[in-house]
Parts: structure tokens; sequence; C-alpha cells
């Protein structure tokens, strides 16, 4: 029996105004699976927006902890954490508990490298919120070969980036790479003769970029969730902050990206 | 005029191998340097030439044609890259 209308209950409906979107389809969100790979400041927004919009069912998997330097752009860090070397994943997932009752995060405080595989076949959508290209390559083939959409998202300053792919069609992230990014990839491991050393750059970084750059991410979710994959990003969107002006850019398939070939 | 990036670096050599000029923007500054290339050259050459001209951090970037990303290891001819063409080097933001 349909629930009898009473005066200003649109008003008490936490998703009226979400319904109030026609093609944004409620229910599906709220029973999606979400992987939240990374938990810095994409992180931070990406999951202040999942919750939101409605997800309720998001894993976070980060092994760091907090510290003072990512308070310019992390909603949900304080001195606090800090302070006790909180870890990232278990603080976000403190923070959306606050934010909806709603949402059942659940922080994996381990390197995605070193977490089960399976954890990518037991998520509908996988987004990337992580800082290093080796990890990015990681988390593109895993989701590509569970045949799971795997959104990306980067920024350097005002710039920023966001890349989905949707398999069995199209690009992955490493089709759109080049030697650069494995040079990159290599400097952050570098090899000494007698140890590994880990190189970690202090990037430009800072709140408004990471805000749009997650909002992006978070709306190719929505899309997918909803049944609007017609709607959704087939290429790379760029994002320049400096003069606020946005484009997106085709990366073609690469017929010798050994993610495709695998999958196959 | 500036004198164009030469990756021909023999002259004898860019008189047998056809030598195409092209041009080359920085996405986040607006300048733009002239090459000079062999079919043969790849989009990584060029990537890793520009960076190094405009002393580029150490950093991943693409190269676009007009709405398309070009693949690293693709020839200039493969690329279907023509002299004149004007090419964009853009940051691939790596940070989270
Ligand atoms: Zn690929």
């Amino acid at each position: 029996m349909p629930t009898p209308l009473k005066p200003g209950a649109m008003d008490d409906d936490r998703y009226d105004r979400s319904k109030r979107v026609p093609w944004l389809d409620i229910e599906s969100i709220s029973m999606a699976r979400v992987l939240m790979v990374g938990a810095g400041a994409i992180g931070n927004e990406v999951a202040k927006d999942l919750v939101l919009s409605g997800f309720r069912k998001i894993t976070i998997v980060d092994m760091d902890h907090v510290v003072g330097s990512n308070l310019n752009r992390c909603l949900f860090f304080t001195e606090d954490h800090v302070n006790r070397r909180a870890y990232k994943s278990e603080t976000i997932a403190e923070g959306l508990t606050r934010l909806s009752h709603e949402a059942e995060p659940l922080a994996v405080t381990r390197r995605i490298e070193d977490t089960d595989r399976s954890v990518f076949n037991d998520h509908e959508i996988v987004l990337g919120c992580l800082d290093n290209i080796a990890a990015r390559l990681h988390v593109n083939s895993h989701s590509y070969a569970a045949g799971k959409a795997y959104i990306d998202g980067g920024m350097d300053g005002l710039v920023g980036k966001v890349m989905v792919s949707f398999p069995p069609s199209g690009a992955c992230l490493q089709c759109g790479m080049n030697k650069s990014h494995a040079k990159v990839a290599a400097l952050r491991f570098s090899c000494t003769g007698k140890d590994v050393v880990f190189h970690e750059p202090r990037l430009a970084a800072e709140i408004t970029t990471t805000s749009v750059i997650s909002a992006v991410m978070v709306r190719e979710a929505l899309k997918i969730v909803s049944g609007k994959t017609d709607l959704l990003l087939s290429n790379a969107f760029y994002y320049d902050g400096q003069r606020n002006v946005s484009e997106e850019i085709e990366v073609p398939l690469d017929p010798g990206c050994p993610v495709h070939s695998r999958r196959d | 005029m500036r004198k164009p990036f030469n990756l021909a670096f023999c002259p004898v050599l860019a008189v047998v191998f056809l030598v195409l000029r092209i041009k080359v923007k920085n996405a986040e500054t607006g300048a733009a340097v002239e090459m000079e290339l062999e079919n043969e050259n790849t989009i990584d050459e060029v990537i890793e030439s520009a960076a190094t001209f405009w002393s580029k951090d150490m950093g991943a970037y693409v190269l676009r044609k007009g709405k398309k990303v070009l693949r690293g290891g693709s020839s200039l001819s493969d690329a279907g890259i023509r002299a004149e063409d004007v090419l964009e080097l853009i940051p691939d933001p790596e940070g989270g």
C-alpha cells in the first residue's frame, strides 16, 4: 500500500532534493558497493560526496596516517588525528558515520597491493583516489580484470584529471600512459644497489581543485549506478583551475596495452 | 624567431630523411617551441625533448593533437603527424 501523503513530509526526507533529479536512482545508489582506494585529499572529498549522494557501502583502503600537511584540504582530518597518528582510512570511515547514520563504511588499513584481489570482485565500482602511478596501474589492471568500472582522479596544484575505464569497452588508464609515466613510477622506487628508496614527491595541493575533481568522480559513479552509462565520460576529463576551464580529450585504446590482452 | 629545436641531429641525414617541422605548445605556460623531427621519431621522444627544453619537473606528461592524446610509442607517421601540426604538452597529474 502506498505511504499516505503527509503535509511537510518532503522536508523530512533526506533524499527528497536528490530524488528531484530525474535520472538519479536513489535505491540503486543505496545498495551499490563502492571500493575507494586512497584516503588522502581526493579520498576525503569523494567519501563525503558519496555519502551525501546516498551511497552507504563504502570500503576505504589506505595504510597511511594523518599528518599536519593534510589539514589544508581534508575535511575529516583534525589536529587530534595528527597527534595520535590516526589511520586515514579509519578516520574517514568515522567521519562518514557522523555524516549519515545510514553509512556503512569499512576501513582497510593496508596497501591495495597487499589486499586480496577478491576485493575488486566484491564491489561494483572502484574509485582511485591515489597519489602514485604504480598503485594506479595496479588498481586499473585489477579493476579491468574483474570487469569493474574504474574512476581515477589525479591532481597537481590547480590542474586535475579524471578518467573512467568501463570494461570491456574503450581505453583503460594504462592506454593513456607513456615513457614519462614509467620514469616517474620507477623513480618512486629507486634502487640504490643496497636498498630500495621510496621517493615521495611533495606536490602542490589545495582544496578547490580537490573538490572539483572529486565531484566529477562521484558524478561518474552516480551515472554508472543509475544506469546512465551513455552519459559517462568516455575519455579523460582535464581541468585547468587557473583559468577554470575543462575539456574532454580522447584517449584511444592501445592495442598493445597489456591490460586488455590479459582480459581477452 | 627562435631556432627550431632539432631532433634530426645530423644535417646530412636531415636531407636524406624527410624532416618534419612541427610546433609544440606548453599547456602550463602558453609558450611554444618549433621542433624538427623525422617521421620515425616517436611521441615519447617529442615529450622527453619538450619537457627537457622547458626544464620541466620530473613528472608525467602527455602530448595531444587536437582532442586526442597521442600514444607514446607511436612514430610520428603512425600518429598521423604532419608538417606544421601544433601539438600540446600537458601534465598528467599524479597527486591525490
Ligand atoms: Zn589499456
